[in-house]
């Protein structure tokens, strides 16, 4: 079986005034098809780039990226559109839920854009809502949430269109301890369940836990990979 | 993403600004008003100005003068200009024109038994008194032969009225019936007053009873709001010119002379030639055909171009007044439009990160701007419409106490609401300028949807 996600030295440097900024020095990097993953890192280490250059959102100034044997170095914006919308979910840090929708609209959103007709959308948005434990929560603007609750729609909306990639930056960077415990092992276990990649984002040792594989991330380069039995992988509807 | 869940997401947004968007609206809506309100104010002196043409005549008919007004020859003794059968051969050559009469003009005094009436009359050519337009209400036209029959014109029944009673005939039923009753005509304008006069006074004069001519009236016109129609008596021209000698000749020798005309002036040339086009816009060119035989000219199409240029121009000012309050809203939708994007840059970041195309994201922005312009612009129009309304009425009344007592006896019955309004708003006017309200919300748009799909997708969603 090839790899789902290759990397292969990929170097990212920015630009601030006359001044250049190294972010990633060269990075070389294979991920499997259902593996979950934790970028782990300092703030500064580079690992957001990773990240951002994995989902398409900048181009890196050197190498190759290559996920389903396309090279999206090579997209342009409109392709890469068409590309997130097909492969990948995204979990953001601080939820990101449109704040005029409501959380079954929010769910929705990555269908909508899909243009997916509206009967069918609600439906899975639904489904997602109640596997991540928000029954009775439809009908709610996000402001009417609490953060926790939030970060489950945010879920929801990732998972909803089934990509085969989700990017996960700091899931739970806003949440508290035992909030985070529900978030890592909901996000994980849905991972699992469809075996899907999952790419975590994280400065914290604790999440890094949930993987089967650490990447250690220091100064733009790899420190070292980790694989690892994750410490947790219960399925997420027992621990809620 | 489907156009419904762009439109849907699109209301969300100006809803969920509600303040915001009233207020924009608002703008626009206050930019359409005026502009409409201003155009409409130029159309209703566009249609009062057409209803005022229609009342001096019609527009086909080219006026043949003895009078030139030649810029060239200003102050110098103008040459005076015979129209006589040689003119009307020559005139008659120029192509498309319909019909071309002599015109005799005189005033007359009918009376009819104890009813009578003061009339201009206008001798013609009877020949071509079909191809001149005249509306036949009862009766007929007049023909070849029809030397001492008349036609009269829509108003004159009204006109008669019984000198001896303190009453007019003003109301009802015409006093006379024309086409029945005997009618004989005079040129002494006095006539039946001297009676009175005597019956006072008995200081008169044994004067000789003034000459009475008999005629039979064969038709009445149409009411038509054209004086040269509606105001007139028509007979053979010829027939008028031997009545006007032979009252001149009796009058002869008389001081006190209470005739309407110079009685050296007949007979040498015609009053003027009426020239009928068949198609109007050949009017200019036979105008000025007739123009280089040398004859003097004038007809209403001169006065009907000069009034289109006064209200045009007048419709530029008022229009370019209305246009600066709209500018001013767009440039309004604009600001909205863009502070809308500072407010939802990270919205915008995610959802192009979750997968939404980039013509999406600038239909909706352009689509929110769109709405804010529909809005604007139908409750702009559905304003203005009652502005107009409130200004026809205001201004109707206001006409009326002004010279509507007047307007109302002189032009009879055929004076509809229209000729007082002061606002006309037209259908295509109205959808116009909410289609251009649209436009105007789109076009400001333009810029800031454009920048909405630019946003990087990675700064939209950094921005904490």
């Amino acid at each position: 079986m090839g790899s789902l996600i290759e990397l292969k030295g990929v170097r990212k440097v920015y630009r601030v005034g006359n001044e250049k900024v190294v972010a990633l020095q060269n990075i070389d990097l294979t991920i499997q098809k259902g593996e979950i993953c934790c970028l782990l890192g300092t703030s500064g280490s580079g690992k957001s780039t990773l990240l951002n250059l994995l989902a398409g959102l900048e181009k890196p100034s050197r190498g190759e990226i290559i996920i389903k044997d396309i090279h999206i170095e090579k997209l342009n914006e409109q392709r890469l559109v068409l590309f997130r919308q097909k492969y990948i979910g995204f979990v953001f840090q601080s939820y990101n839920l449109l704040p005029g929708l409501t959380a079954l609209e929010n769910v929705g959103l990555p269908l909508a854009f899909k243009g997916i007709p509206r009967r069918l959308r609600d439906k899975k948005s639904q489904q997602m809502l109640n596997a991540v434990g928000l029954t009775s929560h439809n009908n709610r603007k996000p402001s009417q949430m609490s953060g926790g609750q939030q970060q489950r729609v945010g879920i929801a909306r990732a998972f909803v269109g089934n990509p085969q990639i989700i990017f996960a930056d700091e899931p739970t960077g806003n949440l508290d301890s035992k909030t985070t415990i529900d978030v890592m092992n909901l996000i994980t276990g849905m991972a699992r369940r469809n075996s899907q990649t999952l790419i975590i984002v994280t400065h914290d040792i604790s999440i890094a836990n949930y993987a089967d594989k650490v990447i250690h991330i220091l100064d733009g380069n790899i420190e070292k990979v980790v694989t690892q039995t994750p410490s947790s992988n219960l399925p997420a509807e027992k621990i809620i | 993403m489907r156009n419904f869940d762009i439109l849907l997401m699109g209301l969300k947004n100006l809803f969920r600004r509600k303040t915001r968007t009233i207020l924009t609206v608002l703008g626009v809506v206050i930019g359409t008003a005026s502009i409409v309100v201003m155009v409409s104010l130029g159309m209703g002196m566009n249609e009062s100005f057409e209803a005022q043409l229609k009342q001096m005549g019609n527009l086909n008919i080219i006026n043949v003068t003895t009078y030139r007004n030649d810029p060239d020859s200003s102050g110098g003794p103008q040459k005076e200009i015979v129209l006589d059968d040689a003119a009307i051969t020559k005139i008659s050559k120029i192509e498309g024109i319909k019909g071309i009469t002599p015109v005799i003009e005189s005033s007359m005094k009918l009376i009819s038994g104890k009813y009578m009436a003061y009339v201009q009359v206008m001798g013609i050519d009877v020949k071509s008194m079909p191809n001149f337009d005249y509306p036949i209400a009862e009766g007929r036209l007049l023909q070849e032969g029809d030397s001492d029959k008349i036609v009269v014109g829509g108003n004159i029944p009204q006109y008669f009225y019984n000198p001896k009673s303190r009453y007019g005939s003003v109301d009802g039923q015409p006093a006379v019936n024309v086409l029945t009753d005997k009618i004989e005509a005079t040129f002494d304008m006095s006539y039946g007053e001297k009676q009175q006069q005597q019956g006072l006074g008995g200081s008169d004069t044994s004067d000789k009873a003034p000459k009475l001519y008999k005629l039979k009236a064969v038709g009445v016109l149409d009411i038509t709001n054209d004086w040269q129609k509606d105001q007139y008596i028509f007979m053979d021209y010829l027939n008028l010119k031997k009545l006007m000698k032979d009252a001149a000749k009796a009058q002869n020798g008389q001081s006190q002379s209470s005739m309407m005309f110079d009685t050296n002036s007949i007979g040498k040339s015609f009053d003027r030639l009426m020239v009928m086009v068949d198609k109007i816009k050949d009017v200019d060119r036979i105008q000025s055909e007739i123009d280089d035989l040398g004859y003097g000219t004038n007809s209403l199409a001169d006065m009907r171009k000069s009034m289109q240029k006064q209200s045009q121009t007048i419709q530029l000012v008022l229009g370019a007044i209305g246009a600066i309050s709209l500018i001013i809203s767009a440039l309004g939708i604009t600001n909205t439009m863009i502070m809308s994007i500072y407010e939802r840059t990270r919205e915008i970041g995610v959802m192009k990160v979750l997968g939404c195309k980039m013509g999406n994201i600038r239909h909706l922005f352009l689509l929110e701007a769109g709405i804010i312009g529909l809005l604007g612009g139908c409750i702009g129009v559905i304003l203005s419409y009652l502005a107009s309304f409130a200004l026809n009425t205001i201004g109707k009344s206001f006409m009326n106490s002004e010279s509507g007592g007047m307007l109302s006896m002189g032009m009879g019955m055929g004076m509809g609401d229209a000729e007082s309004r002061i606002s006309v708003i037209p259908i295509w006017l109205a959808l116009t300028s909410i289609a251009f309200a649209i436009f105007i919300g789109l076009v400001s748009g333009f810029s800031p949807a454009r920048r909405a799909m630019k946003l990087s997708a990675l700064e939209a969603i950094k921005s904490e």
